[in-house]
Parts: C-alpha cells; structure tokens; sequence
C-alpha cells in the first residue's frame, strides 16, 4: 500500500469522516472528492482494511487491557469464552483457566476517590509482569475491568498472583486495592 | 491477450469504464474486479458513515458495484468519464433505500417482536490479525481503549466520551493519534 501525494484529505478527516464527526456540508465536500480521486482512494483503501482489521484482531482475545462492558458484551457476541472474576480489595481468590478458555476479565473494585488514572501492578514469585497505567471510566466508577489473554495466563506457573492497583491524583499515587489470586495453573476439561 | 492487474493499475477510471461497457460479454472480467478494487473501500466509508454497521457498509459496497457493471454493460450510464460520480449517486441511492427498508422493518418488528437481532456480519479483513492484535498491544492503554470503543464495540462518540469521562474533542484527539500510530505499525515499511 501507498500513501499517495494528494494531502487533501488526511486520515483525521478519513476517520472524522466515518464517525459522522464532520459537518454535513464538508462531508459532502469530502465525499465528491473521494469519489473522483484517484490518490485519495488509496489512502480510503489503507483506512478500510485497517478499520477492518480491527474486529479479527480484538476478537482473536490477543489484545486485552483496560476495557469497559461494551468491549466485553461484543466478545461475548463474538463467541470468545471469557472467564471473570469479581475482586474486592483484599479478596484472595482461587483461580485457574481451562484450556479452551480465550480471556480472562479482572473486575478490581476499590475506592478510587475522585482520582483520573490508576495503575495495575501484577506481581508472580515476587516479579513484576505487567504493569499498566490507565484513565477510569465514567464519573464515579467503582471498578474497573482488566481483560488477560487466557494463552498468556496459561503459561504462568502454579504460583501466588499479587494485583495492586494504585490511584493518581493530583499527582500522588496512593495503593487502593491489593488482591490475589491463587493461580493453579492451566485445567483441561 | 488479456491484461493483468498490474498494467490496469495504471488505466485511469474512465477508460476502465468504457472497456466494460464497450467490451464483449465475458471478457472484461480483469476490468470489473479492477472497478471493485478501486471503489469497494470508498463505498464501504461512505456506508460505514452513513448506515453506521460495518455488515451493511460491506454489504452495500458489494450491491453499488454489481448494479455500477450492471449498468456499465447495459449501457446505461451515460458519461463514463464521471463513473466515480455515477457511483456515489448509486450510493446515496441505495443508502437511502435501506433506510427506508430499516424503518419498515423496526415499525414491523415494533409490531410482532419484542426484541432486537444483531445481524452484523463478521468483517473479513485482509490484514493479518496477529500483527494488529500486536500493534493495538502496543497503543497506550486510553488510545487502545478509544480505537477498541469505537471500531469494536461500536460505540458512538458521546457515549465514549460519557465512558472515559471526557470531552467529544478529547476523544477526537484521542481517536486522531491512535488511528495514526495504529496506522504507522501496522503499515510500518509498507507506506511510502
């Protein structure tokens, strides 16, 4: 694929385009020119497949991250077996994947105060494996939700799974929440 | 001899139009799927701006573009010249007839059916999903979560910003600088 030399029409555009976030009058503009424009049609053409290639990818359950429900209400439309947990600050809870599992959701409740951002710390035998930092959801959320590729939990060993999670505000960091979950490695059906 | 994709790659639009209308039936196969190639993503934008389903965008890109050939080789189009005009006036066409055809069918279903089916079709995508899945890995957590509201969960822009507790021009920023490093990883060397 290549980006052609007509600048008229950027990817911002592209994507305000298709999210219905230009005006009507300049998204007339924009739709006389790109059916007309031979260079634009190609930058249309790269913006397609990779809007397209979104859905596969997500639905592959390889991504995972901070979500909210409306991601996970489509995995589920999708087909792709999830396995929640539900954790309250302190709660040390057993937990295994089955081998046909694809995701697993973390729901880490805590009080976030009015903080904006918070980080996720996972510890095993003492290491840190992932650490992420992202914005809470909604005005006064309660939890948030932290989505795992089963195919990476899998390969954990049989061992003690710290998650701690911290709020920023005002730029202090404060811990709001420690759980645990007792990994007992992968189970087959 | 018939002409490969590489040298109608460089036949601009109108000629390509003519050869389908002037050509024989069933030796302009390379010219239609040529036509297909070139406008099926633009048609899809277009749908996926104004049916707001992905499903229906790739389905109305597949049913401008038959009746488009349909046309071309009935003669019916009358300045192939502006066949990319021909093919946005297609667009709005049928786009507007599939909405009268969703507001029949949700009076209908208002009437007999107390719940809603979601009929949007899997997109098929020609970009390997591993090496997307990979590079939305990469994007920063609230980037990541904006492309994957927007793109997956179809969510529209108010609600997104109503989710992350932001401002609609935030997520616009947002959606803008995703898009691009989204865009720079997965296309990486192949961009020029």
């Amino acid at each position: 694929m290549t980006t052609p030399g007509c600048g008229q029409v950027s990817l911002a555009t592209l994507t305000d385009y298709a999210t219905g976030e230009l005006p009507g009058t300049d998204a007339a503009a924009i739709e006389e020119h790109l059916f007309s424009c031979a260079d634009c049609a190609a930058r249309v053409a790269e913006f397609d497949g990779l809007v397209r290639a979104i859905p596969p990818a997500v639905g592959s359950a390889e991504v995972g991250g901070f979500v909210t429900d409306a991601v996970l209400n489509r995995l589920a439309r999708d087909g792709v077996r999830m396995r929640s947990f539900t954790l309250s600050p302190g709660a040390i809870v057993p937990c295994a994947v089955w081998d046909d599992d694809e995701l697993m959701a973390l729901r880490l409740r805590a009080d976030f105060g009015s903080a904006s951002e918070v980080t996720m710390r996972q510890r095993v035998e003492g290491s840190e494996v992932i650490r992420a930092t992202g914005h809470l959801a909604g005005a006064s959320p309660a939890e948030l939700i932290y989505a795992l590729p089963a195919a990476w939990v899998r390969q954990l060993p049989a061992a003690e799974v710290e998650v701690l999670l911290s709020a920023h505000n005002s730029g202090e960091e404060r811990p709001v929440g420690s759980y645990t979950l007792v990994h007992g490695g992968s189970l087959h059906r | 001899m018939p002409e490969t994709n590489a040298t109608l790659d460089a036949v601009g639009d109108e000629v390509l139009a003519r050869r389908i209308a002037e050509g024989p039936p069933g030796t302009t196969d390379a010219e239609e799927a040529e036509l297909y190639r070139r406008f099926a993503p633009r048609v899809r934008l277009y749908g996926r701006r104004h049916l707001r389903d992905d499903g229906a965008a790739d389905d109305l890109a597949q049913e401008v573009l038959l009746r488009t050939i349909e046309r071309l080789r009935a003669r019916e189009v009358r300045r192939p010249e502006e066949i990319g005009s021909f093919i946005l006036g297609t667009s709005r066409m049928m786009v507007q007839g599939e909405r009268r055809i969703t507001r029949r069918r949700e009076a209908l279903a208002a009437r007999f059916i107390d719940t809603t089916v979601d009929t949007a079709p899997a997109s098929t995508a020609t970009l390997d999903a591993r090496l997307v899945a990979g590079c939305l890995r990469s994007l920063a957590e609230r980037d990541r979560l904006v492309v994957l509201l927007t793109y997956y969960a179809d969510r529209e822009a108010p609600r997104i910003a109503e989710d992350l507790g932001v401002s609609s021009g935030a997520v616009r920023v947002i959606r803008h600088r995703a898009m691009a490093r989204l865009r720079d990883c997965v296309l990486g060397g192949n961009r020029t």
